[in-house]
């Protein structure tokens, strides 16, 4: 039999609260500095304890990092979820289960593994055996696979932070695991992990720390938050490494974190923050947004900077709260009532996590508006190999006056006056004495006062409307790999990045060369535009099910470009599967004859 | 004629807003004179006071007091949380916020009700008259059972005192006043200025359109006849010496106020303690059950910290620190990351 190396996917079945979390975290570690390219991705209930749960480590010489097409190596630990874990195994698949939660496992075209963990992680400590026969299915993969004994110890001491006796256990657990499959089977599996030169600048890290470390080190102030999946590790991160991070000669802080009493207070403390000269952030999810929105509107029209981080989970309404989408980018893009436009970054790897944790504060206090992050709860949650963070450019505070040589210099000031020409004007800042006024989210004229006349409001609109779109050559700018061909472009943004290069090798596989372009923010730079327009079939492809990205495409691109602009867009709360993506593009492009 | 000027030696015109839109006699404006006499006479620099307003009546009150301000007209019910992303952003800011009974009791409750929680460093008007003025005279949540506004059916639906909800949160200076009572109102504006904590002044202030006629218990003829006075107040700045003031003849107390002022009670009609909360909350049950308003200093207590305080935030205010106070260094990030790396 051929040896299959580096290159399957394991599917581990687990209940929610039984420490599955920290057993997979291990196995997962242990790939990763064994230097095998390597993904994670924790499919888990919105349940504290008893609900089922699912993670999927891939293997990938090719790194690639969306779940797999198929499983190969079935982990089964549930009995809540057996018979359908098994219902869905193809012939070949390997099955590690725990036989003493006794299920059948009736298949005879598979490789089956029966051990017996509960027992055997009773006889290392009876109180905590749920635990244990975790990480004594980690001790069999281990063996299976050929996993470097010593590198999944040390993987065991991170994962415990060092807690003597925690690692003691579950090293044990690991090495009765593996004891046993060597003495009770014979390996009949093609599946092994081989080593690889590991990049010493690699490590792993979750999306949603990235932004932490990104806005810390992009001088946040305030952050107000109300607790949500599955942007709350945003707000946890934040608090857990400001001692260390953000505190002066004197010992205090130097920014403040207040846990809100909803989404609507958070939202007004991040408003109430920038007006006051602070870089005030909070982080929440769809539904947060929702209630946000009165205040998102206010900070567009009354020019207020802040941060706002949408880590997206699958909408409408309470929808799958822990499954992931791209589902809120319309409502971003045009959050609250009236006319309103939004500046909104799509980081789509870990290291523009962090990137943009910073850069959100610049853009939002250069333009004076509401800056979006979008995240979503694939890329935030689960664990990513990060090549490291560069450090952030000088910090752009925007046109604030704060002496009275700067106000007689730029002259004939007014909150609202449009004296340089970009729609961004100068603002002075409470404390400081200098031309004060009363904010408003009413009617204003330039000089901030209450107006309701109809020329002061369509003058006051095209400002804003030019400060925004003076952005779209500011912001991070599209990243594209065009083909010589130039025949179909596919135009995507986010944590899509970490499944495009498997897409586009399928399409390759079919003989479709394509180009691609990622959109790293909106308003849409003109560099989308002219991809659209080089190329003669152009498919936008989303995590959600009406194409809002290709809705914000169709209504700002040039009449002439739209007919040759389709959607593919899905959505069923997984992190997004080459092959389903894949297919629907095909059949897109059949179908309109491309 | 010269001009008097204030202990920081500013005109009142420095202390003046523009002109009111509201209706000719509203008590709102008697209130707004009284936040400009407040804080022309404690000697507060104007640029150092934020306003702060949610939406109604009230809220528009901002721009006619304290023109040299910054000040922000906020959204429905939620002032309370722009400034308190406000207040810790520049902790050497005053706060001075107005609000009405609809905008604090019914769509604001949740951030009037967390702002006190936090002892956040505020003083919390709320302009207080029963009805949605701006609105037309809907019927708001502190109206009494039994009260009428004009050409309408009395209220059926119990009230709630936004008093006795502070004083049970443990909010640190809970007053009632009434918008026709300037003496009494200027006195608890001054002391409410040099608190600090979250001080709630709850001001009857008739709405002369919509709720003046008698069935109303908030009405200026009803509010005169039927107004329990506690004290007697007088506001003792800290700039004044204590001892250069007349020691009052009957019974007095004096109240030691965060600024080193001072407010010296004397008794009126009642032996109220502020500092005792059950003795406050009485009263106020007291007059509720006789279709009274007590009005004075309700309750007192200048211990808990304020929110920027157990924030333990730096000094300098967090708006005025530069770039490198607020950016932790390469080295840092280096480190950090080596630590993942290993």
């Amino acid at each position: 039999m051929d040896t299959i190396v580096n290159d399957f996917t394991m599917n581990i079945a687990t209940a929610n609260g039984t420490g599955s979390q920290s057993a997979n975290l291990i196995l997962l570690h242990t790939m990763f500095e064994m230097g095998v390219p390597v993904s994670g991705k924790n499919l888990f209930p919105s349940n504290i304890s008893g609900l089922p749960t699912w993670y999927i480590v891939r293997a990938s010489e090719a790194g690639y990092q969306a779940p797999g097409d198929r499983t190969h190596i079935q982990v089964l630990m549930n009995k809540a979820t057996w018979e359908k874990d098994l219902a869905s195994i193809e012939p070949g698949t390997v099955i590690i289960y725990n036989s003493d939660v006794k299920m059948p496992v009736e298949l005879d075209d598979v490789i089956a593994y029966p051990i017996p963990m509960t027992k055997m992680a009773r006889t290392l400590n009876p109180k905590l055996a749920r635990m244990i026969a975790n990480m004594i299915y980690v001790g069999v993969l281990a063996e299976l696979l050929g996993l470097d004994q010593a590198i999944l110890e040390k993987a065991v001491a991170k994962q415990f932070k060092g807690k003597a006796a925690a690692i003691e256990l579950n090293v044990n657990a690991s090495n009765m695991g593996r004891e046993y499959f060597r003495e009770n089977f014979e390996k009949e599996d093609p599946y092994c992990i081989e080593a690889r030169e590991r990049s010493p600048d690699d490590f792993l890290i979750e999306g949603n720390e990235a932004v932490a470390l990104g806005s810390i080190f992009g001088g946040v102030t305030m952050l107000s938050w109300y607790p949500i999946t599955p942007s709350s590790s945003v707000a946890e991160g934040i608090i857990s490494y400001l001692p260390e991070l953000r505190t002066d000669s004197d010992g205090k802080m130097t920014c403040a974190v207040i846990q809100a009493e909803d989404e609507l207070a958070a939202a007004g403390m991040v408003v109430g923050a920038g007006w006051s000269g602070g870089r005030g952030m909070t982080c929440t999810s769809g539904p947060g947004i929702s209630l946000m929105s009165e205040f998102i509107g206010l900070a567009y029209f009354a020019e207020i900077p802040g941060v706002i981080w949408d880590i997206n989970r699958v909408g409408p309404s309470t929808g799958l709260p822990t499954r992931t989408q791209q589902g809120d980018v319309s409502l971003l893009y045009e959050a609250s009532h009236g006319d309103t436009q939004h500046i909104v970054l799509f980081p789509g790897t870990i290291e523009e996590c962090f990137e943009y944790g910073w850069r959100a504060f610049d853009y939002a206090e250069y333009y004076q508006t509401v800056v979006f992050g979008f995240g979503d709860l694939d890329l935030g949650m689960n664990r990513w190999i990060c090549k490291g963070f560069e450090y952030p450019e000088k910090m752009n505070r925007g046109k604030v006056i704060h002496t009275k040589e700067e106000l007689e210099r730029i002259g004939n000031f007014g909150r609202y006056r449009d004296l340089d020409g970009d729609g961004i004007c100068y603002r002075t800042l409470p404390g400081s004495g200098l031309e004060p006024i009363l904010y408003r989210g009413t009617g204003h004229d330039e000089d901030g006062i209450y107006s309701e006349s109809p020329s002061v409001y369509v003058d006051n609109m095209e400002r804003l409307k030019r400060k925004i779109d003076g952005a779209r050559t500011e912001l991070p700018q599209p990243v594209l790999r065009e083909e010589v061909e130039q025949e179909v472009g596919i135009i995507y943004f986010g944590s899509m990045e970490n499944t495009i290069q498997e897409i586009d090798d399928q399409l390759e596989e079919t003989g479709r060369k394509v180009s691609q372009c990622r959109v790293r923010a909106l308003p849409l730079s003109p560099v989308v535009e002219e991809f659209v327009s080089n190329h003669e079939t152009v498919i936008v492809l989303e995590i959600n099910r009406d194409g809002q990205m290709y809705g914000i495409l169709r209504k700002e691109l040039p009449i002439e470009l739209v007919s040759r602009v389709y959607s593919v867009s899905f959505s069923d709360g997984i992190p997004p599967r080459a092959r389903v993506y894949t297919d629907k593009i095909l059949e897109k492009l059949e179908e309109v004859g491309a | 004629m010269t001009i008097k000027l204030n202990i920081i030696e500013l005109p009142k015109d420095d202390y003046k807003g523009g002109p009111s839109s509201l209706c000719p006699g509203c008590g709102h404006d008697q209130i707004s004179k009284v936040i400009i006499d407040a804080a022309w006479e404690n000697g507060i620099a104007p640029e150092q006071i934020a306003k702060m307003s949610g939406i109604g009546c009230s809220s528009k009150t901002p721009a006619y007091f304290l023109g040299k301000s910054h000040g922000f007209n906020t959204v429905h019910g939620r002032m309370p949380s722009v400034t308190t992303g406000a207040n810790v952003t520049n902790r050497d800011m005053q706060f001075i916020a107005v609000s009405g009974d609809g905008d604090t009791a019914s769509i604001g409750i949740g951030q009037f009700v967390h702002a006190i929680r936090r002892n956040l460093n505020m003083v919390y008007i709320i302009e207080n008259n029963g009805v949605y003025g701006l609105t037309k005279g809907q019927y708001s949540a502190t109206v009494e059972k039994g009260s009428a506004k004009r050409k309408a059916e009395a209220n059926e639906q119990a009230p709630i005192d936004l008093c006795a909800m502070a004083i049970n949160l443990g909010c640190t200076f809970v007053a009632r006043s009434f918008s026709g009572a300037k003496k009494q109102l200027t006195s608890l504006m001054r002391a409410a200025m040099s608190h600090r904590g979250t001080a709630i002044i709850d001001v009857i202030s008739p709405c002369v359109t919509f709720s003046n006629n008698d069935e109303s218990f908030k009405s200026y003829g009803y509010v005169k006849d039927n107004d329990v006075e506690l004290h007697s107040y007088d506001y003792i700045p800290h700039f004044t010496p204590l001892e250069e003031v007349d020691i009052p003849e009957g019974k007095y107390q004096d109240i030691a106020l965060f600024d080193g002022s001072t407010l010296r009670l004397e008794t009126v009609g009642s032996n109220h303690d502020p500092s005792d909360a059950v003795g406050a909350l009485s009263q106020i049950h007291k007059a509720e059950i006789e279709k009274k308003h007590v009005t004075g200093l309700l309750y007192y207590n200048n211990e808990p910290k304020t929110l920027d305080e157990w924030l333990d935030l730096s000094e300098t205010p967090l708006a005025n620190l530069n770039e490198d106070e607020l950016r932790p260094t390469k080295a840092d990030l280096d480190s950090l990351m080596s630590e993942f790396r290993s």
